[in-house]
């Protein structure tokens, strides 16, 4: 039987324009992962930096975003109005809608951490944030890594990848619950830093958010590759139970 | 799964030529049966050997079994009678193929062939078929009326009220559809899921989204052999051979 092409899940159709369709979909998906990426990265940078210019340009560029999160939509939106996709390509449909919902919202994380750079270069005190700057450095390179990999896993269609990114979400965890407990500190020996700790606190749950973004984006990709959902798996054993259903149940609210 | 007929190791010949291959299906019980796979793969080959249509053609031989339940009857068993299997297996074919008499006379053709001679029980039983085929508010003031003066989906459930008439065990459909525009397609589709309440019904098609709309378990064919058989959920959202994904997903050629 003529196959696929093993490399690429979304070539080998014999109408053309299906194809086109998918690598479409994917190749805006994979460009608005990167995008969202180097929104995470710079609004960082200017947190730590305090860098108020670092911290404009992320908020100028959150239209890109919501462009592209338009955009991706009406494609997934049409391609299974005009192709009626079924299997994996009809899991690659519905994943692009969800994988662009989590990136959207990495985006509105990298979007509230360059507001809170860009007050801190206006004057809000900065202890809070230079007393965990270790730990947000250490979040900002494990989130930006465990973004990286998600996509990657997305454009180059690995499971493997992807669920190397899902197993990496307890670390990020780990690091949020000891800034905080950091924060608690400073917060009880000094509160005339109140405001600036409770916004350091959403900057760091900010960061934790968006490991989660990633960890869902790699699930999607796993769904996209073999049907299996990995939502809400803690241990590898829980994974049978959904591999004991004859539908695959779709990575939906994760 | 509730087995209706069970089809074990059929191989079928077309004088040398071996068109299946040990092909084993459970068809389940009063529930739709799709038979995907592109044109050659053996799909309607199978269909017909359900009702012994080969046997019309000389050079042809089965081979394995396809019992029917509940009274373990081979339909293909060579001491099998298949003007008795047919009687049992009614078929509708690609195209509508209404015989040239009324609308009522269509359906009572397998009645009469069956003995049926009281003009009561036989208006009773081509009434009931034709509302079982959806078609009896649309012909019930046409009764004597040609059934050739029908539409194309209208003569397509005529031809489902005429094997309907003879209460069939196993209703089989040959691409009833592939005829017919996209109105009298739905109205063919939405009438083969009610038909699951009174028969069991094996369909060959060649589209997707139909035998994904109407079928329970869907059998994917190539080459004469059976790749996948599973339920049309699973075949539709994640099979599990790649062959059947390549085919559903149109990469196939």
């Amino acid at each position: 039987m003529p196959a696929m092409l093993d490399s690429d899940p979304v070539e080998g159709h014999t109408a053309r324009a299906f194809d086109v369709a998918l690598s479409e979909l994917r190749l805006h998906l994979v460009s608005m992962g990167g995008l969202a990426i180097d929104q995470v990265a710079t609004a960082v940078r200017a947190l730590l930096d305090n860098d108020d210019q670092l911290a404009r340009l992320v908020l100028s560029r959150e239209s890109l975003i919501n462009d592209f999160e338009r955009t991706i939509d009406r494609e997934a939106f049409r391609l299974i109005a005009l192709h009626q996709p079924v299997a994996s390509d009809l899991r690659m449909a519905k994943a692009a809608s969800r994988i662009v919902i989590e990136l959207e919202r990495v985006g509105d994380e990298a979007k509230k951490i360059a507001r809170f750079a860009s007050r801190l270069a206006s004057g809000e005190p900065q202890g809070p944030v230079r007393a965990v700057a270790r730990f947000l450095r250490n979040m900002a390179d494990l989130t930006a890594g465990m973004l990286r990999e998600a996509v990657r896993a997305l454009d180059e269609a690995d499971p493997e990848l992807a669920r190397g990114v899902t197993s990496r979400d307890k670390e990020l965890d780990e690091e949020f619950a000891a800034a905080l407990r950091q924060l608690l500190t400073l917060a009880m020996q000094d509160q005339r830093f109140l405001s600036a700790t409770i916004d350091t606190v959403f900057a760091l749950k900010g960061m934790e958010r968006i490991g989660d973004h990633a960890k869902n984006i790699a699930e999607q990709v796993v769904f996209v590759a073999s049907g299996e959902d990995l939502r809400h798996m803690k241990k590898a054993g829980a994974r049978s139970e959904s591999n004991s259903d004859p539908l695959p149940r779709s990575p939906e609210e994760g | 799964m509730n087995v209706k007929a069970a089809v074990d190791n059929v191989n079928f010949y077309y004088g040398d030529h071996r068109a299946l291959k040990n092909l084993t299906i459970p068809i389940a019980d009063k529930q739709v049966t799709a038979l995907i796979g592109p044109s050659g793969c053996g799909k309607s080959t199978f269909l017909r050997c359900f009702n012994r249509m080969h046997d019309l053609q000389p050079g042809t031989r089965y081979e394995g079994s396809i019992t029917l339940h509940p009274d373990n009857l081979n339909l293909i068993g060579p001491g099998v009678d298949p003007i008795e299997v047919r009687m049992r297996i009614g078929m509708v074919f690609q195209k509508p193929n209404p015989f040239p008499k009324s609308i009522f006379e269509n359906v009572a053709y397998g009645l009469r062939l069956r003995g049926v001679r009281n003009r009561a029980t036989l208006a009773e039983e081509v009434e009931k078929a034709l509302r079982g085929a959806a078609l009896w508010d649309e012909a019930k003031d046409r009764l004597q009326d040609s059934a050739l003066a029908l539409s194309g989906g209208q003569m397509q459930r005529l031809c489902i009220a005429r094997a309907l008439a003879t209460t069939p065990e196993i209703l089989l459909f040959d691409e009833p559809t592939s005829a017919l525009d996209p109105i009298a397609t739905a109205k063919i589709e939405e009438l083969i899921s009610t038909l699951r309440d009174q028969v069991t019904v094996l369909i060959v098609t060649h589209n997707m989204q139909q035998a994904a709309r109407v079928s329970d378990y869907t059998a994917f064919m190539y080459l004469g052999e059976l790749i996948e058989f599973d339920e049309a959920a699973k075949i539709f959202t994640n099979p599990s051979k790649k062959a059947t994904e390549d085919y559903i997903t149109g990469r196939y050629g």
